[in-house]
């Protein structure tokens, strides 16, 4: 009889705690599948969203947790979203709460949430472009970001929710402002304020109470903003390799899921440039390429950061040898650099038909054989020392070796722009930019 | 004795006169000979029996025979039209110095005095802000200047008399108004394309100047020269002072007035093509008169053909020195102060 008891209890245990599961299973909005060593973490997560304990399951969920890099999409498939830094979300079918818990893993919320949990650190300790230490309470939840080239990196990794005032460039045109607002509904907020290089407004950063500043090495005003007491990191990105350092640097900052986009960034950077040396190592001769700014004869130094893009493209700069930032020549040294490919800075009036009208120009090459092009420009232009930049080097390794790239500068652009910046274009309009 | 000393000084001031005269006339041929060894001169190496063919084509069209296109338009369409940009911009500038001088009885002003450089360098970075063309620019340029003077004419008359002072004092005020607007200009510009062209062209500069610039420089300038000329030994009366012009039968007041108009008309047309070139209004007239002396009959056309001059050497040095451009303010700057200084401890003579 007390057999019979014991054995009735155990079954009624059973079927209780089955009837608790399928309950948790029923009332627990989405599964998640994830290794055992994730799930306190993933745990913490959930409980911090939702005051309740996840449901996970081992096969056949709705989100997938891993720390397995076999799921990474395979190629350029875009990076998924990461809560730690080597662990990331995949979404297994459309879900709206599961991709809304996403949202909130990647948020600054989700990673205090960890960093409570202690599977985040409370802070980080980068070494800045200026060579600074610099030691930035973790999440950053408020950045400005003065220095341009910075807004668009914060925006490249994937971090521009946490951005609250910034400096951009070439947004004074209706078109470069329409396509700002078009990725960023709030770039009218964050471009409204007194913020770049030279000039800063103390008053109002105060009171913007940012806990992070991403500048530029050579801004004006450090030691004014020292006296506020918020953590600065300085940028200085003009070569591959010291781009390469500032997005990660940035990414570094913002936390996990903004370290890996840059990461995956540099990978991809590196994997476009090892791609065009491929296709043109068999040619001795390098293309010689004039870069102008926005008149005829201002051309780039060695020094600017587009000297590098026309190496990493294949060609060589004829105004390597000029120092400091833009030159004016006269066009007698152009007669003797006598370049083969003229190309115009994004930001210029000045178009090709500029040089094909002039009589004078007639003598250069690149103007008898019609090779003068206008580098396009989409978000930031595509010459500065920001993510961007790598679509210009496919569109000018294009120009330059036509025919002889797989690539395309189009469909790269809709890539790049739908994995770094979330962002969809019009391919159309792209098409027409990159054509141009 | 008294007499024969005097005749011997008579003498010798004739003599002193007639070598001035001779001076002051044959530097008239200084420009002409530099303006045939700039055209030598470029980084694009040209042998000078090529460059004496292609300008010989502009007259004779088989001498261009034998002559690559690169040579030919770099001869005749860079060289030519910079070099005679250069000499002329250079004589405007000096030649209204020099005006401007004895007109204001002040040996330490130039034709900006009245505002009519800060008023071009504004109407330039305007049209630049406003993302004109070049013929754009050099139109906003030469008529900022204009109105820049015009302001400050008019404002001195509020006064019922018009003493220099009250106009110095304007034009001094409108010259700041306008160097205030033009920094006001490069604050909203953009820093990525618009405020370097401004900067660029504040520094002044001949880099771009083709045969587009040169015809309209080349009419007012020659007809301004001829004017100046023309009214050189009045010029000497009117620094003598308003009442003694008057009392010598001339009207200064409209004189001046004439000298004012032609001379900003010159200043302006000059800075609307070559930027803002310091210094030379304000050096070489100091230098012909140390040559020549203080006789606006010999100042005027020694400081027109020294202007010229200096001005071809610069431009000489900025277009060949480097592969890059060094803007003229600089090199007219750093050549010009030092020779400013030495020229106003040495000369002993009466401005």
């Amino acid at each position: 009889m007390r057999r019979l008891v014991y054995l009735s209890l155990i079954v009624l245990l059973i079927a209780a705690s089955v009837n608790l599961q399928s309950q948790a299973a029923q009332s627990a909005p989405f599964s998640i599948q994830a290794p055992v060593e994730l799930q306190p973490a993933l745990s913490a997560l959930y409980k911090a969203r939702y005051n309740a304990e996840p449901f996970f399951v081992e096969r056949d969920g709705d989100l997938i947790a891993t720390d397995d890099p076999a799921f990474l999409p395979s190629g350029m498939g875009g990076v998924p979203p990461h809560f730690l830094p080597e662990a990331f979300f995949l979404l297994a079918r459309p879900n709206a709460e599961a991709e809304a818990f996403v949202a909130y893993a990647v948020s600054a919320d989700g990673q205090a949430a960890l960093i409570e949990g202690g599977f985040l650190p409370k802070s980080v300790t980068v070494t800045d472009q200026a060579g600074n230490t610099i030691e930035v309470v973790q999440p950053v939840r408020r950045v400005i970001t003065p220095y341009s080239i910075a807004t668009y990196l914060v925006y490249g990794v994937g971090g521009s929710s946490r951005l609250v005032a910034g400096g951009y460039l070439g947004t004074r045109d209706p078109v470069g402002a329409a396509r700002m607002t078009a990725l960023d509904p709030r770039f009218p907020t964050l471009s409204g304020y007194t913020l770049n290089q030279r000039e800063i407004n103390i008053e109002q950063v105060a009171q913007l109470a940012p806990d992070l500043i991403i500048t530029s090495a050579r801004t004006a005003w450090l030691d004014t903003v020292r006296e506020l007491n918020i953590p600065f990191v300085l940028l200085q990105g003009e070569s591959p390799e010291l781009l390469k350092q500032s997005v990660l640097l940035v990414g570094q900052l913002l936390g996990p899921n903004t370290a890996a986009r840059a990461k995956a960034w540099i990978g991809y950077y590196d994997a476009i440039l090892a791609q065009v040396v491929a296709r043109t190592q068999d040619i001795t001769e390098r293309p010689k390429v004039l870069f102008v700014g926005e008149s005829p004869l201002r051309v780039i130094s060695g020094e600017m950061y587009q000297t590098d893009i026309i190496a990493a493209a294949g060609g060589q700069s004829v105004s390597a040898a000029l120092k400091g930032y833009w030159n004016d020549v006269n066009l007698e040294q152009v007669a003797l650099w006598n370049p083969e490919v003229i190309v115009i800075a994004p930001y210029g009036k000045i178009t090709p038909q500029t040089f094909a009208e002039s009589p004078e120009w007639a003598i250069i090459k690149a103007v008898q054989d019609g090779k003068v092009y206008k580098m396009p420009t989409w978000i930031a232009p595509w010459d500065t020392p920001v993510m961007d930049s790598v679509l210009g080097v496919i569109w000018l390794a294009q120009k330059l070796f036509p025919g002889r790239l797989t690539l395309d500068c189009a469909q790269e652009a809709m890539f790049f722009f739908k994995v770094f910046y979330d962002h969809d274009l019009p391919a159309d309009e792209i098409a027409a930019v990159c054509g141009s | 004795m008294r007499l024969i000393t005097s005749r011997a000084w008579r003498r010798d001031a004739a003599a002193v006169s007639s070598f001035r005269r001779q001076l002051a006339y044959s530097s008239l041929l200084l420009p002409i000979v530099l303006i045939l060894l700039s055209l030598l001169l470029g980084l694009y190496n040209i042998q000078p029996q090529t460059i004496v063919k292609a300008l010989l084509s502009l007259i004779f069209p088989q001498a261009a025979e034998g002559i690559s296109a690169t040579e030919l338009t770099l001869i005749l369409r860079i060289r030519l039209p910079r070099v005679l940009a250069a000499a002329l911009i250079g004589a405007a500038l000096a030649g209204t110095g020099a005006a401007f001088q004895g007109i204001f009885k002040n040996p330490l002003v130039d034709s900006n005095l009245l505002g009519v450089t800060s008023g071009a360098g504004f109407g330039a970075a305007l049209a630049l802000l406003l993302g004109g063309t070049a013929l754009m620019v050099q139109g906003f340029a030469f008529g900022f200047g204009l109105l820049a003077v015009m302001l400050a004419y008019m404002g001195s008359r509020l006064y019922s008399s018009a003493p220099l002072i009250v106009l110095t004092l304007m034009g001094i005020l409108i010259g700041s108004f306008f160097t205030s607007l033009t920094a006001l200009t490069k604050y909203v510009a953009d820093p990525l394309n618009t405020l370097p062209a401004i900067t660029f062209w504040l520094l002044g500069g001949l880099t771009g100047v083709t045969w587009n610039s040169v015809p309209l420089l080349a009419a007012i300038t020659l007809s301004g020269s001829l004017f100046l000329w023309a009214v050189r030994w009045r010029l000497n009366i009117l620094s003598l002072g308003d009442a003694e012009a008057t009392a010598l039968g001339m009207n200064p007041t409209r004189l001046k007035l004439l000298i004012i108009l032609c001379a900003t008309l010159m200043t302006a047309a000059a800075v609307a093509v070559g930027g803002v070139i310091g210094w030379i209004g304000l050096v070489i007239p100091h230098a012909a008169r140390l040559l020549v002396g203080t006789d606006h009959k010999q100042l005027m056309p020694m400081s027109l053909a020294l202007g010229a001059s200096f001005l071809l050497v610069i431009d000489n040095i900025s277009r060949t020195l480097l592969p890059a451009e060094v803007p003229l303010g600089i090199l007219t700057g750093l050549v010009g102060v030092p020779i400013l200084i030495a020229l106003l401890r040495r000369s002993q003579t009466v401005w």
